[in-house]
């Protein structure tokens, strides 16, 4: 009935980070170290089978890869990842109000669940949501009675019999059309969307907003959270990120700027301005400093598939939070600890306010989350161990078990250790996307989308 | 790539200085805590102003830095209130509630002013001795009130300290000139103002005409422009660098032979970095008669003769 990969996977200490040997799969981008601005991915997430795997980019286009369909007689690998449909999502626009532009960077993509043949899914830049539609064409009318095969009419003189136009198959043709365009919501600049579990509505968070939309309406939307203080002056805390939990449709939460995620009930009031539950954890005193506010902003918060616990991401950690408990996480696991004693240099070159994403596997038991020079981590929560990994062209060759790096933060470094100076700041995985299903894992680096899969045998 | 090295410098001085030290604060600590807190200020400063977006900046980013601006400056606020208690002479207190009068929103707003040193014990006075050039641009007013107070001892600190400052600064510094050109006339103001967005600098020289009117200028900037938040939450720390205080600047340079964080700024037209040996220049001869001021100094001072001459018509 399963495929026999998945079995294996399930049963074979199921995404362990160290039980799992990671192999290089392929890898999508240009090749030189020259990267143009608009390849820059800003996005990646696959859908809900794990068949398609969209990547948005800052020159606002969204490209989607559908895996091929195992070879079930030749079962080294799962099925590669090739191109399914490009096209522009988004264009650069000018507000003439403030005389700035308005960027056509892809911030999110979410897939809806599919219900018919065709796909679609919601893209948003900084300020309008998108609801696009993929389907296929594989198949044209022919023999039209007025038409010749070109298109040209004929002339109906010469028409004698009747015949009704059949289908025959063509090339497969996959199209994107627009089907909703959700603008003018947003003051501010939108960082997150999230797809509730009714499937039928959607929030669209910026910094000081979140709106609650219906997929088919688009000339209004619901405001369900205000944080904009009645003086901008006394602006102190924006919010981060936002998502619907995944089984309650009346339930979401929001992360903010000072390591705060309110949880909040649409039943309690139409604004939701008071929180149901607040999760914030202590600070640390023994681990104060200058910075100790901008490395608790949270950058991205992920409720596991159960809807049990939520997952949120700061400058150097991730957090796992149980929905019932609100006073501290249940497991914190740092990721580049090494950097707290270089926050001033990483204040001043900006890369303080690098916003790291995260994600779970299929069964909430591993997560994964990026850092710089091209590293990423994954840590399972149930056997405590993490590992962390490279996504480089070095490792190129298919079924090559990638090899796990350290980094030496200070002293005597050891072979094959890299030291804390010289990883490179401007090579950072901030996006992240596992496999619903399966252990198949896409990395973005800079401009290049890396796929890694489980070594199977 | 990750720091510039200042810091690890000032550690291999800090050594030096815990000698000439005699405070109740444990000083080396306290200095390099000082020198940090001054650095991310200046760094927060910078990235407020140095944006020069095509797009609007990302608010969770100006919000953070705000919010750092701010616990600086409260953190200082509080300790520009305990200072007065330190003080063993009254006189330099004095001069200082002086300075305070003259340029009170200057000093309340960024705290303790880099005014003069009145105690060893004082780490206020550590700071202003410390407080590097690029700071000294932002606050020209308090400099130019803080006058003819004698440099105590404690700006003997200030010679080993400063190198390493100027090491980590000198970029922050070029990038500091560039914003902000001291030639310190109205139009240069202007400029100064300019070179940040378009709209902050039509905010800032709203300010002069009170904080009254410019904080309902802002409030309808902030309403119909909401990106704008960076411009009237952080030009809280302009309000006070008024253009009449740019102009005294220009034109009372005798108190700057005094003052040792002084002497290579005020008039200059160029900033050129503090370097240890202007101070310890500066610094030696105090007690007597003006020491040599630098050279933008003399070349101010001649020509300020020249054009007293022709106005005078001797």
């Amino acid at each position: 009935m399963f495929p026999k990969f998945s079995l294996r996977s399930m049963f074979h200490g199921a995404g362990g980070g160290n039980d799992i040997q990671w192999c290089f799969s392929q890898v999508k981008g240009a090749v030189d170290d020259d990267v143009a601005e608009a390849d820059i991915i800003s996005t990646v997430e696959f859908n809900h089978s794990g068949e398609l795997l969209a990547t948005g980019d800052k020159g606002g286009r969204v490209v989607i890869f559908q895996q091929e369909q195992e070879n079930k007689i030749q079962s080294h690998s799962r099925g590669e990842y090739n191109v399914y449909s490009t096209f522009q999502s988004h264009e650069p626009e000018f507000d003439y109000l403030k005389s700035l532009e308005i960027e056509e960077k892809i911030n999110k993509i979410r897939w809806l669940p599919q219900k018919n043949a065709a796909q679609f899914l919601l893209s948003t830049n900084d300020k309008t949501i998108k609801l696009w539609k993929i389907s296929e064409r594989d198949k044209r009318p022919e023999g039209y009675n007025l038409k010749e095969e070109d298109g040209r009419y004929r002339d109906p003189t010469t028409v004698t019999t009747l015949r009704v136009p059949v289908f025959r198959p063509m090339d497969l043709m996959v199209e994107a059309s627009p089907r909703r365009i959700f603008a003018n919501a947003h003051t501010y600049h939108i960082n997150s969307i999230s797809i509730n579990s009714d499937y039928e509505t959607y929030l669209s968070a910026d910094d000081l907003r979140i709106n609650l939309w219906h997929l088919e309406i688009t000339d209004r939307s619901f405001n369900i959270v205000d944080i904009k203080p009645a003086n901008m002056e006394e602006l102190t805390e924006v919010i981060t990120a936002a998502e619907f939990h995944p089984n309650s449709c009346n339930t979401f939460v929001y992360s903010s700027s000072k390591g705060t995620i309110r949880l909040c009930d649409m039943r309690a009031s139409a604004l939701c301005d008071r929180h149901s539950k607040l999760f914030e954890e202590p600070e640390d005193p023994s681990n104060r400093s200058f910075f100790s506010e901008i490395i608790s902003s949270i950058s991205d918060v992920k409720f596991s598939h159960s809807g049990r616990y939520m997952m949120t991401r700061d400058y150097l950690s991730v957090k796992i939070w149980d929905l019932n408990m609100e006073n501290r996480p249940v497991e914190t696991y740092q990721v580049h600890e090494y950097l707290r004693s270089k926050l001033c240099s990483l204040y001043e070159n900006d890369c303080i306010f690098d916003k790291f994403e995260c994600c779970w596997n299929g069964c909430d038991s591993v997560v994964m989350t990026g850092s710089y020079n091209n590293f990423f981590r994954m840590f399972d929560r149930n056997t405590k161990r993490d590992i962390t990994l490279e996504a480089s062209r070095e490792n190129n060759k298919p079924r090559t078990v990638l090899k796990p790096r350290k980094v030496c933060a200070s002293g005597k470094r050891k072979k094959d250790e890299i030291s804390v100076d010289s990883l490179d700041f401007n090579k950072k995985i901030l996006h992240t996307a596992w496999h619903p299903k399966e252990n198949i894992i896409a990395v973005a680096t800079t401009n290049n989308l890396y796929i890694f899969q489980d070594k199977v045998n | 790539m990750l720091g510039k090295g200042g810091k690890r410098k000032f550690d291999e001085h800090e050594d030096g200085l815990e000698g000439k030290i005699v405070s109740a604060s444990d000083g080396p600590s306290k200095v390099s805590y000082t020198l940090q807190r001054q650095t991310i200020f200046n760094i927060s400063l910078m990235k407020l102003y140095n944006h020069r977006p095509l797009t609007e900046p990302s608010l969770q980013k100006t919000v953070l830095i705000n919010n750092m601006l701010r616990r600086i400056q409260e953190e200082l606020k509080q300790e520009g209130s305990l200072r007065p208690a330190f003080t063993p002479s009254s006189q330099p207190t004095e001069q200082l509630s002086d300075s305070y009068q003259e340029a009170p929103p200057a000093s309340s707003h960024l705290g303790s002013p880099p005014a003069r040193p009145c105690d060893l014990g004082s780490t206020t006075a550590l700071e202003a001795c410390l407080t590097p050039a690029s700071l000294l641009e932002e606050d020209d007013d308090a400099f130019c009130t803080s006058q003819a107070v004698p440099p105590t001892a404690p700006t003997k600190l200030a010679p080993p300290a400063l190198p390493p400052e100027k090491d980590s600064f000198s970029s922050a510094l070029d990038e500091i000139e560039e914003l902000c050109p001291t030639s310190t006339s109205t139009e240069a103001a202007a400029a100064a103002t300019d070179s940040s967005k378009g709209t902050s600098s039509e905010a800032s020289i709203q300010k002069p005409e009170g904080p009254q009117e410019s904080r309902t200028d802002d409030s309808k900037l902030i309403d119909s422009l909401p990106g704008n938040f960076e411009i009237t939450t952080s030009t809280g720390f302009l309000t006070d660098l008024t253009l009449d205080d740019i102009l005294f600047a220009d034109i009372d340079t005798s108190m700057y032979d005094f003052d040792p964080c002084t002497s290579s700024s005020g008039t200059a037209s160029k900033m050129a970095p503090v370097s240890a040996d202007d101070l310890l220049k500066t610094l030696a001869p105090y007690s007597s008669q003006p020491v040599t001021p630098s050279q933008p100094f003399k070349m101010d001072l001649t020509e300020l003769d020249h054009i007293m001459e022709v106005l005078v018509g001797s």
